[in-house]
């Protein structure tokens, strides 16, 4: 998962991509309102955490204008303006979610994974295929009851396959949303990533569940060939 | 109770001022009608005694015996109840009389008197004159001077006087019913702007200043300057309440934004089990952070003392010692940031400041010079005393500031752009507070670009001393 912050307070950024990193997130920070916006307009974001008062673009015009372009990426809002019309304001205007400042960090980031599930279509933070249950809040997986020890990439890979069953992902869209910008870009990585996670999936008596298409990329397999 | 007694009511006042004058009117007109009514009616009475006495000496007949004498035949003459007449002839004789005439009467030789008989007023009429008998005769006739004293009572003229008058008062207290009640109405109706404005004044409350005078107050003249005073003091009154509004959000979101850092620091370093390093780390951020938060809520509590009204104690400071020490605090910045400080302090001016604003006041101004200053240059620092005040300016070389920020930016929290934000470290109360400062003592600041590149900050203070007594100082000093 790769989440874009928007927010021009230096420690506050900091605290949040740190703590979204440490639960396996990738973080991009931007510190102002038109880098926010020219990072926002990739698309390449699973969801957008964005403060309201930046300089260079305010916090409602990014979202606006990332609407106008058909970005559809969950947008949380972080606000410390009071008020009851704001809010409901920003909601029309294609926010998903809010939390007021000073806001609880776990509660930040609880709100940022479910936004990240619904917009994927899936509710409930346990995510099964197959055989296979990768609990994604206590990011543990098991296969045939039997829990997998996972390393945090294989893992991140993993749960994003999940998140997309039946869809082919290439590795470059892989390499976007699970790596932030300080990350050095090499599709080798990925390569050895799944490697690793088809062997540690692989349990006696279960099928192969990672699928590769060659030159377009991976696939969960969802329906068993039983 | 007091306020009841306080209440002036101004409808009262001028139908009762009206009433009065009116009632003053009727009164003398009652009184001129009463005088006039009573000359006509003694002229008429007058002309009645001088005509019923006519027709007593009319009365006066020879009478029918052989000698010349007069009788005096009264089956002609009608007199009215209560009348009384004397006719006698200039021997004495009298030829006939009814009732008692007093001696004053019968004695007086004016044409017309007043006296009393029995108690009642009577007034006479005196008539002389000459019968003649048998003119006819040889020697032409015998004649006899007659003289005839009528008199009445004058109560009937009073009674008639009374009668026109009373028709008269009572005419005058229906008018005045009619005026008193037409005027209530009138009082009302014109007053009614005065109360259409208040209506008007009642609907402004906390959540809704709005206010326009009705038109049927801004079109009476008596009422337009009150309307407008309401109109203009509504409206400085609510930019200033605006302002407090924005002010307090701008403070609440400043303060929440800094909790927010403080919150996260300490959640981020309690979600999961740490080394000691990463916690000692961590709890050395989290203390800055709260340091940062401390230093906001000082700046705010600073602003809201300076924005009180001054106690009206008097200080005295010198402003070069101030600036002096304000270049010393800030030194190790200036360093840090390569910065040179170039102060010329030609005067001294000691203004009425307490010693740790004016402190405040330089300090604040050094550190953002060299807060906007890029690398390794200059900032030059003038106080120069003038007749009465003194100036003081900071001229940095920076980037300057934009046309567009210049009249906001003693704005407290004010951050035109990136280079303003709060990564630039300020909280954004530093400007506002020097402002606060220099108006407290009527002195003004301002911030404008160098002709020849970057801000210059120019702040005038009145002075206290006279300039010599500065000098004198000095020497002293030194």
């Amino acid at each position: 998962m790769r989440v874009l912050l928007i927010e021009d307070e230096q420690r506050l950024a900091e605290n949040i991509a740190t703590a979204l990193r440490e639960v396996g997130v990738a973080v991009d920070h931007a510190e102002d309102g038109e880098d926010g916006y020219q990072c926002g307009q990739q698309g390449v974001y699973d969801a957008i955490v964005l403060d309201l008062m930046l300089p260079g673009k305010s916090g409602q015009s990014i979202l606006q204008d990332l609407r106008k372009r058909k970005i559809h990426t969950p947008v949380l809002i972080l606000t410390a303006l009071e008020g009851k019309d704001s809010i409901v304001q920003l909601l029309n205007n294609g926010a998903d979610d809010y939390l007021s400042k000073p806001f609880d960090l776990g509660e930040l980031l609880a709100r940022i994974k479910a936004l990240i599930r619904r917009a994927k279509g899936v509710s409930s933070p346990i995510l099964t295929v197959l055989d296979v249950e990768i609990d994604t809040i206590q990011q543990t997986v098991f296969r045939d009851n039997q829990p997998i020890e996972l390393s945090p990439t294989e893992y991140r890979i993993l749960e994003y396959l999940a998140h997309r069953p039946r869809a082919i992902v290439s590795k470059r869209e892989m390499l976007e949303h699970l790596y932030d910008f300080d990350w050095e870009h090499n599709s080798n990585v990925i390569e050895v990533h799944i490697s690793n996670l088809r062997r540690k999936l692989n349990i006696i008596g279960t099928e192969p569940l990672i699928e590769t298409l060659r030159h377009r990329g991976y696939r969960l397999r969802e329906e068993a060939h039983r | 109770m007091k306020a009841a007694k306080a209440t002036v009511s101004i409808t009262r006042r001028l139908i009762l001022t009206v009433l009065a004058l009116e009632i003053i009117a009727a009164i003398a007109l009652v009184g001129a009608i009463t005088v006039h009514e009573r000359h006509l009616q003694f002229t008429a009475f007058d002309a009645s005694l001088r005509g019923t006495a006519e027709s007593l000496m009319g009365a006066v007949q020879d009478a029918e015996d052989s000698g010349d004498n007069v009788m005096l035949d009264m089956r002609s003459v009608r007199l009215p109840k209560g009348s009384v007449f004397l006719v006698q002839e200039e021997t004495g004789r009298v030829l006939g009389r009814e009732g008692q005439l007093p001696n004053a009467v019968r004695d007086s030789a004016s044409e017309k008197l007043e006296d009393r008989i029995d108690g009642r007023t009577y007034r006479f009429a005196i008539l002389k004159g000459v019968r003649i008998i048998d003119p006819g005769n040889a020697n032409k006739g015998t004649a006899h001077s007659i003289r005839v004293i009528y008199g009445m009572p004058t109560k009937r003229i009073w009674h008639e006087v009374l009668e026109a008058v009373r028709f008269f008062v009572v005419a005058t207290l229906v008018l005045l019913s009619a005026t008193a009640l037409l005027l209530v109405w009138v009082i009302r109706r014109d007053l009614q702007p005065i109360h259409d404005l208040a209506h008007a004044a009642e609907r402004i409350t906390g959540a809704d200043w709005n206010f326009t005078a009705p038109e049927s107050a801004t079109r009476t003249k008596e009422l337009r300057p009150l309307a407008g005073a309401l109109e203009a003091a509504l409206s400085r009154l609510q930019q200033s309440f605006a302002q407090q509004k924005r002010f307090t959000a701008d403070a609440a979101h400043e303060l929440k934004t800094d909790v927010a850092i403080v919150k996260s620091s300490l959640q981020l370093l309690s979600m999961r089990m740490r080394t000691a390093e990463e916690y000692k780390a961590g709890l050395g951020r989290g203390l800055d952070d709260l340091t940062r938060l401390e230093k906001t809520v000082q700046k705010l509590l600073t602003l809201a003392r300076l924005e009180q009204p001054d106690d009206g104690r008097s200080r005295d400071c010198s402003l070069r010692a101030a600036l002096e020490e304000a270049m010393h605090q800030s030194k190790s910045y200036a360093d840090l940031r390569l910065i040179h400080i170039d102060a010329i302090v030609e005067d001294d001016a000691t203004v009425s400041l307490d010693r740790e604003d004016a402190v405040l006041l330089c300090s604040n101004l050094l550190v953002n010079a060299i807060q906007h200053s890029t690398s390794e240059s200059a900032v030059e620092i003038t106080l120069v005393e003038e007749s009465a005040i003194v100036r003081l300016s900071i001229r940095d070389h920076g980037e300057g500031i934009s046309e567009a920020d210049r009249q906001y930016l003693f704005d407290p929290f004010y951050r035109g752009d990136l280079s303003r934000s709060r990564k630039s470290g300020g909280t954004g109360l530093g400007l506002s507070i020097c402002r606060a400062i220099c108006h407290r003592i009527g002195g003004s600041i301002d911030i404008e670009n160098h002709p020849a590149g970057g801000a210059l900050v120019t702040v005038i203070l009145p002075s206290h001393l006279q300039h010599g007594t500065t000098v004198f100082s000095n020497d002293v000093s030194a």
